[in-house]
């Protein structure tokens, strides 16, 4: 047996200690969050309907009590009103969504006073930064709306069939009435309001970021004396009103002449 | 359907009971799928062998031989080569399809060509090639289109055909361009047959099945400035583009059709050229000239101009009470692009004794690659420019014109 002095259990104890503290932490925080998120969701399904900064603070609260997680979450939808912690532990950020902070400093910046000879560059980087991010933010946004459809699809499915239907051995049958329910669900989406915002907000900032690359390539062109995508749509331009005015004479041409002959 | 395991649960039951339940349950059904998935395996393995050994070469559309006849521009006219023996008596067929894709799709492959069944009848037929429109095309607009190319493609036929009328058959996009110019134009033309052809762009929202009118709903979500500011940033409005809102509008075929699909024609070669070639016609997605399509979405697809008579061309309002010819309207019952309310709104202004209609058990591109469209459309036409053509025939086109333009 061991002397109680034993350097070797001494450090076992300390290591186990310091184990069952840590798998009791865990405990709690699974314990917590699944509380929290059954309470905002429903405890065997999901819903999908549930919004995703309710279900965050329910969450954030059951875990911190004392703490009100709303104030720092209302001001998420427009400008950051505070830069503390509390917008490390917003899920949003974690996404394709620019941290707040990014956002606020670069709308500074391509916001502010335009000066003539001083920052031009620094403030049309910000402006290009910036379209890039809402675009990600689009996008994150539109994937956000079909993944909604998804979770809506599969919980219709689960809520029909389960892992018994392979008993009947039409694996088959089961993966054509998932991709029905799927496609019912998806074709749904496609036609509500929340999709159609998302939709067009994408294409709207997608078409930003576009024309921002394009003005910086013709900015490049300039610069080494090379024709631009401007300069030749106004050549194509001016071509296309020749024709059209060539093609009227000589119809009006041929009309004279036939009407002669007449 | 099996019942969910929840529900077989007994109060009896002990949890040991249970998981040993669930344990054989999950074991049993592991072993089914696990055997189902090796099945599917082996069934897909063969497809995956058949489109490794298919070469590019063999895949090909549109081989019915055919020459051209006509050119202004980038835009041209094939005639094909006739194979019956016996031409019928009737006035040639003009085809023009729209800008979003590409003619061959009218001669897709030999047994499923609308262009070898109308020759094989004896007719007469011609196509109109728009070309590759790049970003120099850019300014033409829907009164280019109609009114210049069309027309011009058109009055061509008429002098090669004695100054007589000649029928119009469009499809889609060159549908409504074809109607456009019927109005305008009466007298160039003797039938007006149309397929898969929106003319009212609001349709009839409240019958649209799930599926349909996404297009219509879409577009109509956005303000005129977008339309404006996607077209002036590309030029064009990008074939890519167009590709990608189209198969959006069959989001499970579009996402599953490369791999349950091909999995499914389990290796069958036959199956697999014919996806082959759809898929080589999809792929071929031209750009649409960019003023043409402010006008397609914004004019047509917003503001739903030619039903109510306020659609111009060249200055010129087209009024769609003006087509004196017969016309044959054709539509699909489970068209996802054109909704069915959208074509059947000609039937509102045309005479009732000049306009007939086919409905068509089937989809969009249905009309002209399923076998049963063989028949009914191809075979339709057919039958029905038997019945129209000696009227046709007998009047002449107004006034002669000499447009031919070579370049």
């Amino acid at each position: 047996m061991a002397s109680p002095n034993d350097s070797v259990k001494q450090m076992f104890d300390v290591w186990q200690q310091s184990q069952d503290a840590f798998m009791s932490a865990q405990r709690d925080f699974a314990e917590n969050i699944g509380k929290s998120f059954a309470q905002a969701a429903g405890a065997d399904e999901i819903d999908a309907d549930a919004d995703v900064a309710e279900t965050w603070q329910a969450f954030m609260k059951s875990w911190t009590p004392l703490w009100d997680p709303s104030g720092s979450l209302s001001g998420l939808s427009g400008a950051p009103d505070s830069l503390d912690f509390t917008h490390l532990l917003d899920p949003r950020n974690w996404t394709a969504h620019a941290p707040e902070q990014l956002r606020g400093m670069l709308e500074s910046i391509s916001h502010g006073p335009e000066f003539a000879d001083l920052a031009t560059p620094q403030a049309d980087a910000a402006k290009v930064w910036r379209e890039v991010l809402d675009f990600q933010e689009a996008a994150a946004d539109f994937s956000k709306v079909l993944q909604d459809a998804w979770l809506r699809a599969f919980s219709e499915y689960s809520s029909k069939h389960s892992v018994d239907d392979l008993k009947s051995g039409k694996v088959q049958e089961a993966l054509d009435r998932w991709l029905k329910i799927a496609n019912s669900h998806l074709l749904e989406t496609q036609r509500s309001q929340p999709f159609l915002d998302a939709q067009k907000r994408l294409l709207r900032t997608g078409v930003e970021v576009k024309r921002r690359q394009r003005e910086q390539a013709e900015a490049w062109c300039a610069e080494y004396q090379i024709p631009t995508r401007s300069e030749v749509d106004d050549l194509t331009h001016i071509v296309h009103e020749l024709r059209a005015e060539l093609r009227a004479a000589q119809r009006e041409l041929r009309n004279v002449r036939s009407g002669g002959k007449k | 359907m099996m019942p969910r395991r929840d529900k077989i649960r007994t109060s009896k039951s002990t949890p040991m009971d249970e998981t040993m339940h669930a344990y054989d349950q999950a074991a049993e059904s592991y072993r089914v799928a696990w055997a189902q998935m090796l099945d599917a395996s082996t069934r897909a393995a063969k497809s995956g062998e058949v489109l490794g050994q298919t070469q590019r070469d063999e895949v090909q559309i549109a081989e019915t031989p055919a020459d051209e006849v006509f050119r202004v521009d980038k835009v041209r006219v094939f005639r094909y080569r006739p194979i019956a023996k016996v031409r019928k008596d009737l006035a040639p067929v003009l085809i023009c399809y729209g800008l979003f894709g590409r003619q061959t799709m009218i001669d897709l492959q030999d047994d499923r060509s609308m262009v070898r069944n109308m020759l094989a009848q004896g007719v007469d037929v011609y196509v109109v090639d728009w070309g590759t429109p790049t970003r120099a095309d850019q300014y033409l607009s829907l009164d280019d289109y109609i009114d210049f190319y069309l027309r011009s493609c058109v009055e061509h036929l008429v002098e090669e055909n004695g100054g007589r009328p000649i029928n119009l058959f469009g499809i889609c996009e060159g549908g409504t361009f074809a109607v456009a110019l019927a109005a305008l134009e009466p007298k160039l033309f003797s039938g007006l047959a149309l397929a898969i052809t929106p003319v009212d762009f609001d349709g009839e929202p409240e019958k649209f099945w799930p599926g349909e009118g996404f297009l219509n709903t879409w577009f109509k979500n956005l303000e005129e400035e977008d339309i404006d500011r996607l077209i002036d940033t590309y030029g064009m409005l990008p074939g890519a583009m167009t590709g990608v809102v189209f198969s959006s509008l069959t989001p499970i075929n579009s996402m599953t059709k490369y791999n349950l699909g091909i999995a499914r024609m389990e290796g069958d070669k036959a199956a697999i050229l014919n996806f082959l070639r759809m898929e080589k016609w999809i792929a071929d997605r031209p750009d649409h000239p960019g003023r043409a399509a402010k006008q397609w979405l914004t004019n047509l697809y917003q503001r739903n101009e030619l039903t109510r008579g306020e659609f111009e061309v060249t200055g010129r309002k087209v009024d769609l009470t003006k087509i004196a010819c017969p016309v044959l309207n054709i539509y699909a019952e489970q068209d996802h692009i054109i909704p069915v309310s959208c074509s059947k709104a000609l039937g509102r202004f045309v005479k009732p004794k000049l306009y007939e209609e086919i409905g068509f058990p089937g989809g969009h591109v249905g009309v002209f690659v399923s076998r049963k469209a063989q028949g009914v459309v191809a075979g339709g036409i057919c039958e029905w420019l038997d019945r129209m053509g000696k009227g046709a025939k007998s009047k002449p086109a107004g006034k002669k014109t000499s447009t031919k333009k070579k370049k």
